[in-house]
């Protein structure tokens, strides 16, 4: 087996709050192997974007990496300040893709100036060369290569969106992180995106840490998944193994929870609650409060990361209940919709009066 | 009330901005261009019925919203709320219009006062339609949003509510004053999955409990049969597609439809959707003349009948066409792709083929396009618009009229119509 690309290991970030150390990720473990594209998904403040910005050393001032490694070809970087991440990974190895990139390009340089200024610092090619180069990529994103010296407001928003994928992919890095990369943009232009993404995997080879609330992009684009929780990983596996046999409660909620136009009828799952506010050492499950099938155990240590019984070791679980808690819910639903449905046969017919 | 006047009916509405004019348009006594927000719709709401706007950023779904609510004047055609035109609304009639018809905005972060607490972002409305009774309502509304008990968010401010809580506020502030219609501009896109269904199944709830309507404007296809039973596809200013929400989702007619719910991502690794065949975005909704507003992106683009052409290559010319009516070929681009510093007619014809063609046309559709593209290199615009538009012109360019496709579903395509072809063909679908 080669090495991994990038490999997270027992990874605990916390910031410094008044409240005390706030923990943001927990324990978190994950790999990604070269050409791999990768997807963490969970809501709002599970702690999923603080990985990403652990991973090239953007965090927050007051944020730190408490315990735990994060390798990048074998090589730990986590302790690594922004000289060394600049020489060891950053465009290089490890391109970023923001959530907010519509403002990310420099509006009073053309995006080659951009290109060349980048290129210029971290490869020994001449600006002819890295122009061919930037003129490659636009053509990979479906951009005329004509208009690499265009200015950004000659773009609409999604064009842009691709000039920005185009800057990433322009030094060929192994690794692309991006950040909700499509979450302002219509399905229409969300799916093209994913189309030169699709190009860019099979043509380059690039790997991908997809980071979204989206579960429904990542089942589609991604080769693996892990689902977090609340600071914690809840299930991490291949995109079908977590989606055909799921075992963390949060993970097949969270799965229940988006539609799919396939089905416009079926109910969608409700997780009651909001993840917590975790400050200190987690040592308990952080799904806890939330969870229907919580047990005293679940409060007392954090579950460990163990394989599910099946024949792939790779797809694992943090819950104590996870041999029966799908089976639980999916007997429970099937019990609720059968009540469902005969309590509908008796459908009032309301007259409107004032 | 079981009368037969529908609760809101939108007649052939339009909304037209004037791009602003420069000096230059002064001098030259230039008519600016008409921006064409929104562009003939009719819609009708009858009584708790929710109904579904959807289309993508740019379409003028939310310009249809501000005229609705009154914050646009109306260009021409009519808003007729429970048989009175607007247009004949007195100062009362105003009053109670804007106290029966509520708004719930997208973003929940910015909805809500933030210095005020929710109970004061609640009494509100209702202070200023003179309502009495407030406590009781205001707690009344919270239990209703699933904000409860009420005491434990009366006194909060919107900074200490999580987005879900702050949406939810946002509904009971459009509930608390008893509308007759609830318009609902994207209610709950900035939410998480997991709040989303909550919010959708909640909305629900609220239109058959309450006995309001609902029109309920969004993007996204895929949370839309929650919500609404009828759904009303919008693109560049009009209504495309009208059809019950099942329907439209198991066999959208018309193509923009199709390629709108085709780019719906399925949360299911087993299944291989086929990523979009569209490219582009909408242009802008800017002196758009007649015909089909979809024919430049449309992937169903209906030849002239005696044309041998494959699909893409028509649509390339299309395309090409489009931009010389727009006069936004963009010649300087092309010279510099070109070596020669003084290139010919033949050259430079060659280049813009190079760049605005990615198929080979061939016969007399090859030689068509390369007459018309030395015409255009030798500064003879009109010619090679002409000379195209002879030999590639198509019925798409005219205004597609609706058609009823199937009991209450329209369609605004040509391929709809018996006319267009004696065996009625349907387009490629890509669902």
């Amino acid at each position: 087996m080669t090495e991994p690309l990038l490999e997270v290991e027992d990874l605990t970030i916390q910031y410094e709050t008044d409240g005390g150390m706030l923990t943001a990720v927990s324990d978190a473990s994950f790999t990604i192997d070269e050409g791999e594209f990768f997807g963490l998904a969970g809501e709002s403040g599970s702690g999923k974007s603080t990985i990403a910005k652990s991973i090239i050393g953007g965090l927050d001032s007051n944020g730190q990496v408490t315990s735990g490694t994060i390798r990048y070809r074998g090589e730990e970087i986590q302790g690594y300040d922004d000289k060394q991440l600049n020489e060891a990974v950053r465009w290089k190895e490890i391109a970023w893709i923001p959530q907010s990139s519509m403002n990310s390009l420099d509006p009073l340089q053309q995006v080659s100036e951009q290109a060349i200024e980048i290129g210029q610092v971290h490869t020994d090619l001449s600006n002819v060369e890295l122009r061919d180069r930037l003129k490659e990529m636009f053509d990979i994103v479906g951009l005329q290569e004509s208009r690499i010296d265009d200015y950004p407001h000659q773009f609409s928003g999604g064009m842009q969106q691709r000039a920005i994928i185009a800057l990433a992919l322009f030094l060929e890095p192994s690794l692309i992180i991006a950040d909700e990369p499509t979450t302002a943009l219509d399905v229409i232009m969300q799916d093209q995106i994913f189309k030169y993404l699709d190009e860019v995997k099979s043509e380059l080879e690039t790997s991908l840490l997809l980071i979204t609330h989206d579960i429904s992009v990542i089942f589609e684009s991604c080769d693996s998944v892990a689902i977090m929780h609340a600071s914690q990983v809840a299930e991490y596996g291949s995109v079908a193994a977590v989606h055909d046999n799921p075992r963390h409660p949060y993970a097949f909620m969270f799965k229940e929870a988006f539609p799919d136009v396939r089905e416009p009828d079926r109910e969608l799952e409700v997780i009651d609650g909001y993840p917590p506010e975790l400050i200190g050492d987690v040592d308990f499950c952080s799904f806890i409060d939330r969870c229907p099938w919580a047990t005293d155990e679940c409060g007392q240590r954090a579950p460990n990361m163990e394989s599910v019984d099946d024949d792939d070791p790779t797809h694992v679980a943090g819950c104590f209940r996870k041999d029966e808690a799908y089976e639980l819910y999916q007997s429970e639903r099937d019990h609720a919709r059968s009540e469902g449905h005969s309590g509908e046969q008796t459908t009032a017919v309301t007259e409107g009066s004032d | 009330m079981t009368d037969e006047t529908p609760l809101l009916e939108i007649r052939n509405l339009r909304k037209y901005f004037e791009e602003s004019s420069n000096v230059l348009d002064l001098l030259l006594r230039r008519e600016p261009d008409q921006i064409q927000a929104v562009d003939d719709v009719s819609l009708t709401l009858n009584e708790n019925e929710s109904i579904a706007v959807i289309g993508e950023s740019g379409c003028g779904k939310t310009t249809l919203l501000l005229t609705l609510i009154g914050l646009h004047d109306i260009t021409d055609g009519e808003i007729i709320y429970k048989g009175t035109p607007v247009s004949e609304f007195d100062k009362a009639d105003w009053k109670d219009y804007r106290s029966n018809v509520q708004v719930i905005f997208q973003d929940p972060f910015n909805a809500l006062d933030p210095k005020m607490t929710i109970r004061e972002s609640l009494e509100e409305p209702l202070k200023i339609h003179g309502i009495d009774d407030r406590d009781r309502r205001v707690r009344d509304v919270l239990e209703h949003v699933e904000l409860s008990p009420p005491e434990k968010y009366l006194g909060r401010k919107p900074v200490n509510l999580s987005g879900g809580e702050k949406q939810r506020v946002a509904i009971a502030r459009a509930l608390i004053v008893e509308p007759d219609i609830i318009l609902a501009d994207e209610p709950v896109s900035m939410l998480d999955a997991s709040t989303q269904a909550a919010v959708l199944k909640m909305m629900k709830e609220l239109i058959e409990d309450f006995g309001v309507s609902m029109i309920y404007i969004s993007h996204d296809l895929s949370t839309v049969s929650y919500i609404s039973e009828h759904v009303n596809v919008m693109y560049l200013g009009r209504i495309v597609e009208t059809a019950p929400t099942g329907q439209i989702l198991a066999d959208p007619k018309h193509p923009y439809t199709d390629a709108l719910v085709s780019a719906v991502p399925i949360p299911d690794p087993g299944h291989d959707r086929d990523r979009t065949r569209m490219s582009g975005a909408p242009r802008d909704p800017i002196g758009l003349g007649d015909g089909c507003r979809f024919r430049d992106r449309c992937p169903a683009v209906i030849p002239p009948d005696h044309l041998e052409i494959d699909q893409e290559a028509f649509r390339e010319v299309m395309e090409f066409r489009e931009l010389l009516d727009r006069d936004e070929i963009a010649f300087d681009r092309v010279v510099e792709t070109i070596d020669d510093p003084d290139p010919d007619d033949r050259t430079m014809a060659r280049a813009l083929k190079q760049e605005y063609f990615r198929h080979e046309l061939s016969g007399e559709n090859e030689a068509t396009l390369t007459e018309s593209l030395i015409a255009l290199a030798n500064e003879k615009p009109d010619v090679a618009a002409r000379r195209l538009k002879q030999r590639f012109e198509s019925v798409c360019e005219t205004t597609p009229a609706y058609v009823e496709a199937e009991t209450g579903w329209n369609v605004a395509c040509h391929h709809y119509e018996e006319s267009t072809n004696e065996t009625q063909s349907t387009p490629a679908k890509q669902h």
